[in-house]
């Protein structure tokens, strides 16, 4: 129940994209058709599910004062995560383009350019952040990820949507495509607003 | 060397110099940290008296351990009201006792003295909006009569929930406020959103952040219900 | 000799490094035009003081990333390109994230994260691999000044307006507002009164979405000026 809750928080109340503008630059770059967006959206949800456990185990096992290595040695190692952080996400982006290249040549091809982008994609890394902010456990982590993962798939598939639509409009010249994403992205983050304080249990009808 | 061997001399090479670096600069400021910390939190603790003592909002680090060395005695409260001897309030981390089963956490407790007077200020800490929000509550001698309260926040919405924090006029309400209704029992003091309605035990809401205005009614009630055993077996509260 | 020198000397702040400074405030900003680093920062652009930190961060970090990239350049094996370039960027935020701490732990309390998500800005990353790879140290650290300023004046540009209009203050100065606290004060009689009376705080300026409406419109003035940068799609 309380999983549910978090994954409805993170894909919708909390979105990555909407809420925290994180992850913009790719969102704004790829967000000019849906089928790339598409693409890049799948490709982000997995990143976001593998990484955050990753590196939950490396920041309680291996930084943290209390557990594991940090207790064996009995050193605080915090301030290394950013670097710790940034190379499992460099190396699972790297290592999930190699399997899906060897077992799935198709989907590499519609993916595969995409996925040396999410290295830099700043939800990847603010996810581990906000997980370590948050203090989740390990099975909250996957679930933040994952949550997260999708709520990032909806919002650039939303905003390639309207891109497309919007092409037919007469927009001012000097608003034409880059400020009109803005003015979009400013709009989009106001209707998310409106998700705040949902309830997950009450929806569902088990409180 | 083949290539390979090269890279992988490289890439180890780098990040051993880039730890030590990290290392050593952490090593070197982590006093500064440390003692950043404490401080950062006394002035939580302190600014619960800002009604009364006006000027204690602008002291400067310095002054602030000062004070806390001549004025304040801290305290380490148990689940069954008792002084945990050796321990300094300092040293509880709320979010962290906030994790433990109920019987074996412990709260923290500062006393203020300056000349015949005394304030008790208690530490709470629950759920705003989006993420954490805790706060310093400050009673008079008699362990009910507030005297002021200072609120923080994790990651609340400026200019809505964030007010607890910033917004003078509503932290202020809370001076004067009483934490046991004219019979006697434990109140706390309630948030009423729409305005409050009993003057004794209630302050108004902050339009557009409901939630927030909640957490802190929730974290008021249970956080400073635990302290009750503590001031009876004192003799504060009689 | 004297000559060398004199040569040496124009070549420290010729024109083309006064381009390399100037380029990225106008007609090639990260934000605007080039479209980099939006991720970061957007969300501590409430308030003035955050964002001037963040904006020192950036420059610091994008400038001397900058730098030791490009004297390392011809020693970086090209398969392991991106994640030496990731620890070097990572390592300078560190630095800052630990410097700022010991220098105002209260501001390293609002900033943690977001201290943080610079490793991931774009301009980074972007101008080590467009600039830094392929230019001497001094023009490249000149390269990264020059972006983190270009990205900086953005950033404090919206957050002074994000400010004053959502919470009448700039920089936690007092500006304008309905208590006598306020340089302006919006209800008090005599001409301040009548001249603002009409304003209140506007609080979908303090909402991180805001941000997006100041920055479509900034787009929106300097692309009608500088018609060149016109999306022509």
């Amino acid at each position: 129940m309380e999983y549910v809750d978090l994954f409805i928080k993170a894909a919708f109340v909390e979105n990555m994209v909407l809420a925290y503008f994180l992850g913009m630059c790719s969102y704004l770059a790829v967000s000019k058709t849906v089928k790339t967006a598409f693409g890049l959206g799948l490709a982000v949800i997995f990143v976001l599910g593998i990484t955050m456990p990753i590196n939950w185990v490396i920041s309680e096992y291996l930084l943290s004062e209390s557990r594991g290595f940090g207790a064996l040695i009995g050193a605080d190692l915090t301030f290394l995560r950013f670097i710790l952080f940034i190379g499992v996400i460099a190396s699972m982006v790297q290592l999930v383009e190699m399997i899906i290249e060897k077992n799935s040549p198709a989907l590499y091809n519609s993916l595969g350019i995409f996925l040396p982008l999410i290295t830099v994609n700043c939800a990847i890394l603010g996810g581990s952040l906000f997980m370590v902010a948050r203090e989740y456990d390990f099975g909250q982590s996957v679930v933040f990820g994952l949550g997260s993962g999708v709520g990032w798939f909806l919002a650039i598939i939303a905003i390639a949507a309207i891109r497309e639509k919007i092409k037919y409009s007469n927009v001012p010249p000097a608003l034409r495509g880059l400020g009109m994403a803005f003015i979009l992205t400013g709009l989009m983050g106001i209707a998310f607003m409106s998700l705040m304080g949902i309830d997950a249990g009450q929806l569902m009808g088990i409180k | 060397m083949s290539d390979t061997g090269k890279t992988v001399v490289f890439v180890v090479m780098l990040t051993g110099v880039c730890a030590l670096l990290l290392s050593g600069m952490y090593s070197v400021l982590k006093p500064i940290h440390d003692f950043n910390k404490k401080v950062y939190t006394k002035k939580q603790v302190i600014s619960s008296l800002r009604t009364e003592l006006e000027n204690v909002g602008d002291l400067n680090d310095q002054q602030v351990e000062e004070l806390f060395k001549s004025k304040v005695k801290e305290l380490v409260i148990d689940a069954n009201g008792d002084v945990v001897e050796g321990l300094s309030a300092e040293a509880v981390e709320m979010d962290k006792e906030a994790k433990k089963p109920l019987e074996n956490r412990r709260y923290p407790l500062y006393v203020y003295e300056d000349g015949g007077s005394k304030r008790y200020i208690m530490g709470v800490r629950g759920k705003g909006l989006w993420d954490a929000i805790w706060g310093y509550i400050a009673v008079k001698e008699d362990g009910k009569s507030v005297v002021g309260v200072a609120f923080d926040h994790a990651a609340e919405t400026p200019g809505l929930g964030a007010e607890i924090k910033d917004n003078k006029a509503w932290y202020g309400q809370f001076a004067g406020k009483n934490l046991y209704d004219e019979a006697g029992n434990f109140t706390s003091v309630l948030v009423r959103k729409g305005g409050a309605k009993n003057d004794r035990i209630e302050v108004d809401g902050i339009s557009g952040a409901t939630i927030t205005a909640n957490g802190v009614s929730e974290m008021m009630q249970r956080g400073l219900a635990v302290y009750t055993p503590y001031f009876k077996k004192a003799n504060v509260i009689k | 000799m004297a000559e060398t020198a004199v040569k040496n000397q124009e070549a420290w702040l010729g024109k083309k490094e006064r381009k390399l400074l100037t380029d990225p405030l106008n007609d090639n900003n990260p934000i605007t035009v080039q479209v980099l680093g939006i991720c970061s920062a957007l969300a501590v652009t409430t308030m003035v003081v955050p964002s001037v930190v963040i904006s020192i961060a950036v420059v610091f970090v994008c400038a001397f990333a900058n730098l030791i990239i490009s004297l390392l350049r011809n020693s970086i094996p090209k398969q392991v390109r991106m994640i030496v370039q990731l620890v070097v960027i990572a390592t300078l935020v560190t630095v800052v994230e630990l410097t700022l701490k010991a220098m105002s732990f209260d501001l390293y309390k609002q900033l943690t994260v977001y201290i943080g998500l610079i490793i991931t800005n774009c301009i980074i990353m972007g101008r080590l691999e467009a600039f830094a790879m392929a230019n001497k140290p001094w023009r490249s650290f000149l390269d990264g000044v020059g972006n983190g300023l270009g990205y900086g004046a953005i950033l404090i540009i919206v957050a002074v307006i994000k400010e004053f209009f959502g919470k009448g203050t700039i920089a936690g100065f007092p500006i304008i507002g309905n208590t006598t606290d306020y340089m302006i004060n919006t209800t008090a009689a005599g001409w301040q009164g009548t001249m603002f009376g009409w304003y209140a705080n506007n609080n979908l300026m303090v909402l991180p979405a805001s941000a997006m409406f100041v920055i479509g419109v900034l787009i929106w003035i300097q692309r009608s000026y500088n018609t060149k940068l016109v999306d022509v799609s």
